[in-house]
């Protein structure tokens, strides 16, 4: 069953282009990851699929259809920031929420529990660091018996720890066998939790699919020597090696397959380099990302 | 049922707020207590006979309603722009849409609300006004009580026609302090520089139109007691009416009501939140 069917999303503010004619498909059960650069329409896409962004063309639709209307009831979402009342406590504040979604809880323990704010459940929402105001958001999303939930940017602004907490929290949720989407620029975060991925840039749809078929078979191979203007023009010349990027101490280059690393060693070894550096490994999602996502 | 459950998450929300607890606190306390001032005015000016008729029957009901309509006015209506603009600063409004409200929900759990409040409102006019009247009159009987020109349905329109403009100024502008702004200063200071400025110099002094705009059908429907007096006044160079009838004024609110609730919920549906 599909979770969400997106046709030809599309949004303007003035000239600006902020979703171009995305279509997507999020199978039921999928945990999904949502990844583009600050401003590339993550959240105005979210905006909309929540429906307090109105767009200007294109479809949207949740469960097939199914739950009508009352769709957003099945799905706990934080987009941005964490949204409470300031005056009120924490289980105030779900009381609140759970009343939206239809509940009639007498008891949000378990869930102040599950994101470690049952110590704090009778402060206002005002006094929480940015941390508890975003597990506060986190127990939120998980009344009703959602069947999606969706965090946009949920480490933003923490501290190493409250990013800590808020990763494990979530890998918790996706656990339980819910559809999760994912909205970050935060690449190992995605790559940590998602299965699969869509990224987008400028509003529009870059690549999507499972996240080891986004991930290509180039492997990168970290060269070092004492010469690097010499090393530069030896892996220029030669056939099997792609980009070359220089760092501090070594080049970056990348090359087609496992079988090319030994040949590039050989490569190496027959124009007299000798190297102090020697590094092969698979190009991660960040990689990939950049490439997809630059200029 | 659903309207019910509206009203309880609309309570649940705001039972705790500060501004809107204030707000309603100090309704509560000036409207008897401002009627009450009259007992210092032990000589009141001719042609009013004494200061008993600000407390007996059937004529309390018209000063205590337009002390009531300076207090709606400010107080009650300041709560309905708090009650939707503080959701805006908040960002409880979208959340309350992510959370599994429609847009229709969220508008009706604040338009119930704010029918709500009048009706709370008039209540407490009603009985505050019955209290004193009883008190101050003697032999007063239910008849005699109630020979009030429909004077608590009047109060109720008026606190509706208030609410009714605050609540659309707060969906279009959605800002706290602007909204609070636009709408004192619209009834205060606009409207009457729209109405004497502009369409009196486009269509006379004279002109009855003139008096057919919101927040003065509104103030109409509960006017300065005093005015009856004034009019008796004979003025040559200024010979307008002061007010609307009272069907006139039930008449134009009715209207006016109905127009800024139908355009708030049509630009609700149709902006982004």
């Amino acid at each position: 069953m599909l979770a969400l069917e997106i046709n030809h999303l599309t949004k303007s503010y003035g000239k600006i282009k902020a979703v171009n004619d995305l279509n997507l498909q999020i199978e039921s059960g999928s945990i999904y990851g949502l990844l583009g650069p600050n401003g590339s329409g993550k959240t105005t896409t979210l905006g909309m699929i929540l429906d307090i962004i109105r767009q200007d063309k294109g479809s949207y639709q949740w469960f097939e259809g199914k739950y009508g209307d009352n769709h957003r009831k099945k799905i706990g979402a934080i987009l941005e920031t964490p949204n409470f009342y300031p005056y009120l406590n924490a289980t105030e504040n779900l009381e609140i929420v759970d009343r939206i979604k239809g509940g009639n809880r007498k008891n949000y323990d378990d869930l102040l529990e599950l994101v470690n704010l049952l110590g704090r459940k009778q402060s206002k929402f005002r006094t929480y660091s940015l941390g508890m105001k975003q597990r506060l958001a986190i127990a939120a999303t998980l009344l009703g018996d959602p069947k999606v939930l969706i965090f946009d940017e949920p480490t933003n602004g923490l501290d190493p720890q409250g990013i800590a907490e808020v990763r494990n929290v979530i890998t918790e949720v996706a656990s339980m066998g819910n559809t999760v989407i994912l909205a970050s620029h935060i690449l190992h975060e995605v790559e940590k939790i998602c299965k699969h991925v869509a990224i987008i840039k400028n509003g529009n749809l870059m690549a999507t699919g499972l996240v080891g078929s986004i991930l290509s078979d180039d492997i990168t191979v970290e060269v070092g020597s004492d010469d690097l203007d010499h090393l530069v023009t030896i892996l220029s010349n030669y056939s099997l090696v792609g980009q070359i990027s220089r760092k501090k101490n070594w080049l970056e280059c990348s090359v087609p397959s496992e079988t090319s690393v030994v040949d590039l060693s050989k490569h190496l070894m027959s124009n007299a380099i000798l190297t102090n550096h020697f590094v092969s490994r698979k190009r991660n999602l960040e990689e990939e990302f950049l490439e997809i996502t630059k200029e | 049922m659903k309207i019910i459950n509206l009203l309880i998450t609309e309570w649940l929300k705001f039972r705790k707020n500060a501004v809107v607890s204030l707000l309603a606190i100090m309704f509560l306390v000036f409207m008897p207590t401002a009627i009450f001032i009259g007992k210092e005015f032990k000589n009141v000016p001719p042609p009013l006979p004494n200061n008993s008729i600000f407390f007996e029957f059937p004529s309390m009901w018209s000063y205590l309603g337009y002390v009531g309509n300076w207090l709606v006015f400010f107080f009650i209506g300041l709560m309905v722009i708090f009650m939707i603009t503080q959701e805006v600063g908040y960002k409880t409004m979208r959340q309350n849409v992510i959370n599994g409200y429609t847009r229709q929900d969220f508008f009706l759990a604040k338009l119930s609300s704010v029918i709500v409040l009048c009706i709370l409102a008039t209540l407490f006019y009603a009985i505050i006004g019955l209290s004193i009247g009883y008190y101050h009159t003697s032999n007063a009987d239910l008849s005699f009580a109630f020979d009030n020109n429909w004077a608590i349905p009047r109060f109720f329109l008026m606190t509706l026609g208030y609410c009714s403009l605050g609540f659309f100024i707060a969906f279009i502008i959605k800002r706290s302090g602007i909204a609070i702004m636009l709408y004192l200063s619209y009834v205060i200071l606009i409207e009457l520089i729209l109405r004497w400025g502009l369409h009196g110099k486009m269509f006379g002094l004279k002109n009855k139109s003139i008096n057919f705009y919101p927040a003065n059908s509104f103030e109409d429907l509960m006017p300065n007691p005093l005015f009856k007096y004034a009019e008796a006044i004979p003025m040559n160079d200024i010979d307008f009416d002061f007010l609307l009838t009272y069907q006139e004024a039930t008449f134009t609110s009715i209207i006016y009501i109905l127009i800024f609730f139908s355009l708030s919920y049509f630009f609700f549906l149709k902006k982004d939140i």
